[in-house]
């Protein structure tokens, strides 16, 4: 058995470009939860979320070379990967069959008003839910979806600085329930 | 600008969660690094941003880092911390990370079929080389047979000469050893004293075997005649044949008194011509 060891996130990622098996686990034990809460927040599906997961570690341990410290925290590198994956996944041909039915129901922006999204809702998505609807909508679609601001405009038939506008507004709010 | 408005205006929020456009991401980079507030609101923003994702944490599927190790075992280093590592990512690693987790599974098995690939290429070339040198070794070897083939065909020819010289000289001791057999040696003629012949003349068979101690070697339109002095008159005893090498069986003679070797045209002649005579000797009685 490893001793256990404690890596600050500057030499995490530097054992981490050294290609060192033991860094790669400790990465995994350390930040595979939090990451997967992120994923379920995207795909719902756990057995899915499971599959980018292990996809988004690969990615991960494969791109490692193209985080900059500079630019920012390592989890916050690695939350924006996972967001990725899991958009990606979400938007593939397949995922969009399986999940037809449910999208209809689920969509937050479809029924407009008392959308019901069910014990799924977790992690940044719970809190998303606390915002009001007007802001939910629009960050559901920018952060959950990987809409862009003008096609977010599009499906709301809003003009783009007004998304531009709420979406920000969205997210001043969103910091403030995340920090309560 | 006032900082505290920039702060307040989610523009941090939207660059963090990756919501900002190139443009927007630059811009928010380019102030972090003139305003520490900045700065520090964006640390702030990632720190609760991840605080509240470790507060949600869900534990994976137990299987999952299993799977993991499995699939990227080939891409750790051995564990030897003191050593500085360089870029380890091959080609093939910057290829898989375009890849979709399905596909890349099947890119780390590749490895086995890449590693068999070259050692088949490597095998190949060595086959290759091998062939040619051992085709080389063959070549030289098949060369040697046919010299050694020829060589040997001269030895059983070389050998049956010999046999037969042998047999030819064993005939010869044999006949010249019959207690019938008188010897005469015949001395050169004047002018001609180191010329010397001899007859062996049976005087029951009346067989003549002639050796040609010192005789020179004749032109080849020319040829030694042996006579032999019958009651005075010469009496052909037949030619020295040039394929005679030791002692040469001539013609049968009645009653010699001597016999003498002339030289003559070739085939010989019906009466000597005594101005070629070569060497003679008388028969004692």
């Amino acid at each position: 058995m490893e001793a256990v060891t404690k890596y600050s996130e500057s030499e995490l990622v530097l054992l981490l470009k050294q290609r060192q098996q033991s860094a790669f686990s400790y990465l995994y034990d350390n930040y595979s939860g939090a990451l997967l809460s992120v994923i379920v927040g995207v795909v719902t599906d756990t057995e899915l979320a499971n599959d980018v997961l292990q996809e988004v570690f690969i990615k991960i341990w494969r791109q490692i070379e193209s985080y900059d410290d500079a630019k920012g925290r390592l989890f916050t590198w690695m939350l924006n990967v996972a967001r990725n994956a899991s958009i990606d996944t979400v938007r593939s041909k397949g995922y969009q069959n399986s999940q037809q039915n449910r999208e209809l129901t689920e969509a937050t922006y479809d029924a407009g008003g008392t959308t019901q999204i069910q014990t799924d809702q977790m992690g940044l998505r719970k809190v998303v839910h606390q915002l009001k609807e007007d802001y939910k909508v629009l960050v559901e679609l920018a952060y959950f979806q990987g809409f862009t601001q003008d096609e977010i405009s599009k499906i709301l038939n809003i003009p783009l600085g007004t998304v531009k506008t709420r979406l920000r507004t969205a997210l001043i709010q969103l910091r403030t329930v995340i920090k309560q | 600008m006032n900082i505290d408005n920039y702060i307040s205006s989610g523009a941090i929020e939207s660059y963090v969660l990756g919501l900002a456009n190139a443009q927007e991401a630059a811009e928010v980079q380019q102030l972090s690094l003139q305003y520490p507030e900045i700065k520090q609101a964006i640390a702030n923003f990632e720190a609760s941003l991840e605080a509240a994702a470790f507060a949600n944490a869900i534990t994976p599927a137990a299987s999952i880092k299993q799977k993991l190790m499995f699939a990227l075992q080939d891409e750790f280093v051995a564990p030897v911390v003191s050593l500085p590592k360089t870029d380890v990512i091959t080609d093939a690693t910057v290829e898989a990370i375009e890849e979709p987790l399905v596909k890349t599974a099947v890119v780390r098995k590749m490895n086995p079929l890449r590693f068999v690939a070259a050692a088949s290429v490597i095998l190949l070339v060595i086959s290759g080389g091998l062939n040619v040198f051992i085709y080389s070794k063959y070549t030289e070897a098949n060369e040697q047979v046919t010299a050694l083939l020829s060589e040997k065909s001269t030895l059983t020819a070389d050998n049956k000469t010999m046999q037969a010289k042998y047999t030819d000289i064993f005939a010869s001791v044999e006949a010249l050893s019959d207690t019938n057999i008188i010897k005469v040696s015949m001395k050169g003629a004047p002018g001609k004293e180191s010329n010397l012949a001899t007859v062996f003349w049976n005087s029951r068979t009346k067989d003549v075997y002639l050796y040609a101690n010192n005789l020179p070697k004749t032109s080849s339109d020319k040829q030694y005649q042996l006579w032999a002095l019958v009651d005075g008159k010469p009496v052909d005893a037949g030619m020295l044949s040039a394929d005679c090498n030791g002692v040469c069986k001539l013609k049968n003679i009645v009653g010699a008194g001597a016999f003498a070797i002339t030289l003559e045209k070739k085939g010989g002649s019906p009466t000597p011509d005594l101005t070629q005579l070569q060497v003679i000797g008388n028969v004692k009685a």
